[in-house]
């Protein structure tokens, strides 16, 4: 996880809104932008306005309509929506929250429960992402079948090589090819280059 | 011993790479063992470890096991990799590959061989440094610049470049399919995965042993 995870706080308690906001950003290795909704605030507004990834709610604030209702109004349906449990709740009230935390938790379990929710976003991004390689991507292996080094494929493309190695991860990823001659028979069977074009350069290990 | 093969039938190879053949009747592990000279101590550890019932070696462990008896095993496998597995597959390979365009016959064979070179290289070098070191260490003059901590640090899978040729042919693979390509594809998977607990052995197994012998080694001469 690279960027930071905006996370909405819409508790009608001051010190608990406070209190796990300050905890929340005292977590390490879990960048936060915090934002709170206080209960006089319009909920859906203060959603579409803010667009957290996250919603930490007290369910008593939300109750008087369906979870879906809310994501709807706040104008995202993937918002993950964690219920914040400080009393004794019936079960089929959290039933549809995507996690829970309670006034509780550790630190720690904290930090599981909001990564978990987010890993599992991540994955699904990775599933829906695109498989086939762009046509840069493909340029790409067309240049390292050919055996050049990043430093010259940065070159004959006017990328930095930094921009290479990252093409480069994407290519392995999308492909599940990770070696250089596997690429090789990649290009050829998709007519990327001629047998020709690589005969005369040794694969790199 | 014939429950043991059936409940768990890779384990066939395990036995193998012990030098136990098959044909060997009612008898249990420990009999078995006996009567192939093999130390039923490391062969059940080996066992036990790849079927997860071991997952990480303790100091009294060490103590027991025959560092001869595992440095045959992985001789054997060895042996079994390099001169019938990756040939043999290389044979089914090159015969259902050749229906499809000549240019991708070709770099799949090219491929393929320089992945068997690499494990060549690979196990060579356990075969020639690794185990002659190992060997020394237990005639009490082991070579004084070499370590087994040398090859913890260099030791890599190599089992990688085989799930990429895998997914190669399950994804891109441009003839009709067959049913040798298909028989293939299970080599593949098995052989990725043998050679992922193979080097698990050396990593999980045969290191900390060695290294315990060292350190022992160390005490007793102080």
């Amino acid at each position: 996880m690279n960027t930071n995870l905006r996370i909405a706080i819409y508790e009608s308690s001051l010190i608990i809104r406070n209190g796990l906001g300050s905890l929340l950003k005292k977590i390490n290795g879990l960048p936060v932008v915090l934002s709170d909704i206080s209960e006089g605030d319009s909920l859906g507004e203060s959603l579409r306005i803010q667009k957290p990834d996250i919603l930490i709610a007290n369910p008593y604030l939300l109750q008087a309509h369906s979870l879906a209702h809310w994501r709807e109004e706040g104008g995202n349906t993937e918002l993950k929506i964690i219920a914040l449990v400080s009393t004794l709740l019936p079960e089929e009230m959290l039933r549809d929250y995507d996690a829970q935390i309670t006034l509780y938790d550790r630190a720690e379990s904290i930090k599981q429960t909001i990564l978990k929710l987010v890993e599992t976003q991540e994955d699904t991004e990775a599933d829906d992402e695109q498989q086939s390689l762009s046509a840069r991507e493909k340029e790409i292996v067309v240049c390292v079948v050919k055996g050049m080094t990043n430093r010259e494929i940065a070159d004959r493309l006017y990328l930095s090589t930094h921009t290479v190695i990252t093409h480069r991860r994407n290519i392995a990823r999308k492909l599940q090819i990770h070696s250089a001659s596997g690429l090789t028979i990649y290009a050829i069977v998709n007519k990327l280059v001629e047998l020709d074009d690589i005969q005369q350069v040794k694969p790199q290990m | 011993m014939s429950d043991l093969i059936c409940e768990n039938y890779p384990m066939v190879l395990v036995m193998s790479r012990f030098g136990i053949a098959l044909g060997f009747g009612e008898d249990s592990i420990g009999e078995v063992c006996r009567k192939n000279q093999v130390d039923a101590y490391t062969f059940l550890t080996v066992v036990n470890f790849l079927t997860e019932e071991i997952r990480a070696v303790t100091p009294e462990l060490c103590e027991r096991l025959s560092l001869d008896t595992l440095v045959l095993y992985l001789h054997n496998a060895h042996d079994y990799f390099l001169d019938f597995r990756l040939p043999h597959i290389r044979r089914k390979l090159l015969e259902a590959i050749g229906s499809c365009p000549a240019d991708v016959a070709f770099v799949i064979r090219n491929f393929f061989d320089e992945y068997a070179l690499e494990v060549d290289r690979h196990m060579a070098y356990e075969e020639q440094t690794v185990f002659p070191y190992v060997h020394a260490l237990q005639q009490g003059n082991p070579d004084a610049k070499y370590n087994i901590s040398v090859f913890s640090r260099r030791h890599e899978q190599i089992e990688q470049k085989l799930s990429d040729l895998k997914n190669i042919l399950i994804k891109y693979y441009p003839g009709t399919g067959s049913h040798l390509l298909n028989s293939v594809l299970f080599d593949l998977f098995t052989t990725e995965e043998d050679l992922s607990s193979h080097t698990l052995v050396e990593d999980r197994l045969f290191i900390p042993a060695v290294l315990h012998y060292e350190k022992r080694m160390l005490k007793d001469k102080k």
